[in-house]
C-alpha cells in the first residue's frame, strides 16, 4: 500500500545510540539567552551524512529550527533560545533519529548523531541513498490535464508510487490484526512476492505506468510480477469468474474521475503493505483524477467486512516520471533468495 | 588498498529497533542480519545482471590463502539503472571490496552496502543523503 520510504517515515523507530549531549561553554557567540546547537551527523557505516536536515523543535512546540549538515557531516543550528529540545533527522531507508530533552542553556550545546540502518532497506539501489536519488530526480512538469480524442482525461504515462496524503483510519477487526502481525514477525517469508508472485491488491511502484485507450487502462509495474493490469472501461463485472491475484477491475466515468472497481480476488494474496490479508468479500474503490499534467490523486476505499470493521478511505498522490522508462521485470530470472530467508 | 585478498569481518554491536515494515521483493530481515556488518576483499568473477536482483559474485581469500566463493545481493537492475550503474559497472577480473550484512543461514551470502575499486573509487554509490530530508 504505501510506498516504501513513507511507510518507513511512518513507522520508523526511534534511535538514541551513540548520542552525545554535553553542555560545552563557549565564550566569543553567547547572545544572552539564546544558545548553539552543533555536531555531527555520520550514516550507518560512519560517513558524513552530507545535506540531511536536522530538526530542533522546543519542548513546548513554539520554536523549530532546522540545518543542513555540510558535506563533513556538521550541523549548526544557532539562535536557540534556551530551554529544552527535541531533536530529529528523518532520512528515508534509515531509523529516524529523534533526542528528546536536549538541554540547551549554554552559548553551546553539543550533540553527536549516528544514524542507523532501517531494518528492511539495506541494500545498494534500494537503500537510503537510492530512495533520495529518485526523490531528487522527481520534477513532475506543469501544464494542463492531458486528454483523449474524446475529451476525457488521459493517465498514460510513468509515474512515480504513490505517496499517502490522508492514510484514513482503517479499523482491523482482531483476526486479521493477529494475521498480519504474525506475518511481519516472521519478516513476511511467506509473502507471495518472495516467490515471484504477486505483492499485493494495494501496492503501487516503485514506477508505474498507465496506457489508456477506450476500452482499457493498463497499468505496468517495475517492480511486480507479473508486471501488468487491466482495467476495462467497456464492460462490466462478468457474473461468474474464478478469482485472480490483482482481481477484476472494471471502470466507470464520473465526470473527470475514473472510478475503478474491484472485486473477486483469489485468496493467496495480500491486502497491503502491512501484510493485512482480505477475505472473499473484498471490494475496493478507486477514484483516480488527472489533477494537472503531472499529478495524479487517487481516492482509495477498500471495503471488506471480513477484515475491517467498516470501510476504509485513504488518499494518495502520484507524480508524473516523463523521464523514466520501465524496464522489463522478470522476476523468476534469478529468484536465489527463498533458500536463505528465515522467518525469525 | 593493499594489493592483496584478505576477508576482514568487522562486527559491530548495533542497536535493533522496531522493524519498519518497508518492503522490497523481500524482507531485509529475513535474509541479513543487520548485528552482523562485514566488509570483504576479493575479486569479481561474475556481475549478474539478474532479476529480482543483481548479484556479485566474487572469491575471497580465507585464512589459509583458499579462495572461496562469496554471492554479493544488491537491489534490482531497474533501481540500480536510475542510479546510472548497468551490467557492465563491473567486470571480471576486478578486485574490490564489498561492505555489507552477511546472511543470516551462515552461507558465503551478504548484501552489499557499498563497493570500492581498487583504485579507491566507489562504485554503486550515491552522492548525499540530501534529497531524503522530508521536511
Amino acid at each position: 500500500m504505501y510506498r516504501v520510504h513513507d511507510r518507513l517515515i511512518r513507522h520508523c523507530a526511534v534511535v538514541s545510540i551513540l548520542a552525545l549531549c554535553a553542555a560545552v561553554p563557549a565564550s566569543a557567540q553567547s547572545s544572552g539567552s539564546r544558545g548553539t546547537l552543533t555536531g555531527t551527523v555520520l550514516d550507518p557505516v560512519g560517513k558524513p551524512a552530507g545535506k540531511v536536515t536536522v530538526q530542533a523543535q522546543s519542548a513546548d512546540g513554539q520554536t523549530t529550527q532546522r540545518a543542513t549538515t555540510e558535506t563533513t557531516g556538521r550541523y549548526v543550528i544557532g539562535g536557540l533560545p534556551f530551554g529544552v529540545y527535541n531533536v530529529t533527522v528523518t532520512v528515508p531507508g534509515l531509523k529516524a533519529f529523534e533526542r528528546k530533552g536536549v538541554s540547551v542553556q549554554a552559548a553551546s550545546t553539543s550533540l553527536d548523531i549516528r544514524l542507523e540502518e532501517g531494518s528492511q532497506l539495506s541494500t545498494l539501489g534500494e537503500d537510503p541513498l537510492g530512495i533520495a536519488a529518485d526523490r531528487a530526480r522527481r520534477a513532475p512538469p506543469s501544464g494542463p490535464t492531458p486528454r483523449t480524442a474524446d475529451g476525457k482525461p488521459d493517465f498514460s504515462g510513468v509515474w512515480w508510487a504513490p505517496t499517502v496524503v490522508d492514510p484514513g483510519k482503517p479499523e482491523w477487526l482482531p483476526d486479521a490484526q493477529q494475521v498480519a502481525a504474525r506475518r511481519q514477525a516472521n519478516n513476511r517469508k511467506d509473502s507471495p512476492q518472495v516467490r515471484c508472485l504477486p505483492s499485493a491488491v494495494l501496492r503501487r511502484g516503485p514506477l508505474v505506468q498507465f496506457v489508456q485507450s477506450k476500452e482499457v487502462l493498463i497499468e505496468i509495474t517495475d517492480d511486480d510480477s507479473p508486471g501488468f493490469h487491466q482495467i476495462y472501461l467497456a464492460r462490466s463485472h462478468p457474473k461468474e469468474q474464478d478469482p485472480l491475484w490483482y482481481g477484476d477491475s472494471v471502470a466507470r466515468w464520473d465526470g473527470d474521475t475514473l472510478v475503478v472497481d474491484r472485486n473477486n480476488f483469489l485468496d493467496e494474496v495480500w491486502l497491503d503493505q502491512d501484510a493485512h490479508p482480505h477475505s472473499d468479500k473484498l471490494h475496493v474503490i478507486e477514484r483516480y483524477r488527472r489533477r494537472d499534467l503531472g499529478h495524479m490523486d487517487v481516492e482509495i476505499t477498500v471495503d471488506d467486512p471480513g477484515v475491517l470493521a467498516r470501510p476504509w478511505t485513504f488518499t494518495r498522490a502520484s507524480e508524473l516520471a516523463p523521464k523514466e522508462e520501465i524496464r522489463e521485470f522478470i522476476c523468476n530470472e534469478n529468484n536465489s533468495d527463498l533458500p536463505h530467508l528465515i522467518d525469525k | 588498498m593493499r594489493n592483496h585478498w584478505s576477508t576482514a569481518a568487522m562486527v559491530v554491536a548495533l542497536c535493533v529497533g522496531a522493524h519498519a515494515p518497508a518492503w522490497a521483493h523481500h524482507s531485509f530481515a529475513a535474509e541479513f542480519d543487520v548485528n552482523k556488518p562485514v566488509t570483504l576483499m576479493g575479486t569479481v568473477t561474475k556481475l549478474a545482471w539478474t532479476n529480482p536482483h543483481a548479484h556479485i559474485y566474487m572469491d575471497v581469500k580465507d585464512a589459509s590463502g583458499k579462495a572461496v566463493p562469496w554471492d554479493l545481493e544488491l537491489g534490482s537492475p531497474n533501481a540500480l539503472i536510475r542510479r546510472g550503474w548497468s551490467g557492465r559497472t563491473l567486470k571480471a577480473g576486478d578486485v574490490i571490496t564489498v561492505s555489507g550484512y552477511l546472511a543470516k543461514d551462515g552461507s558465503h551470502l551478504a548484501n552489499a552496502r557499498s563497493v570500492t575499486l581498487s583504485d579507491g573509487r566507489t562504485v554503486f554509490a550515491g552522492s548525499s543523503l540530501d534529497a531524503g530530508s522530508a521536511q
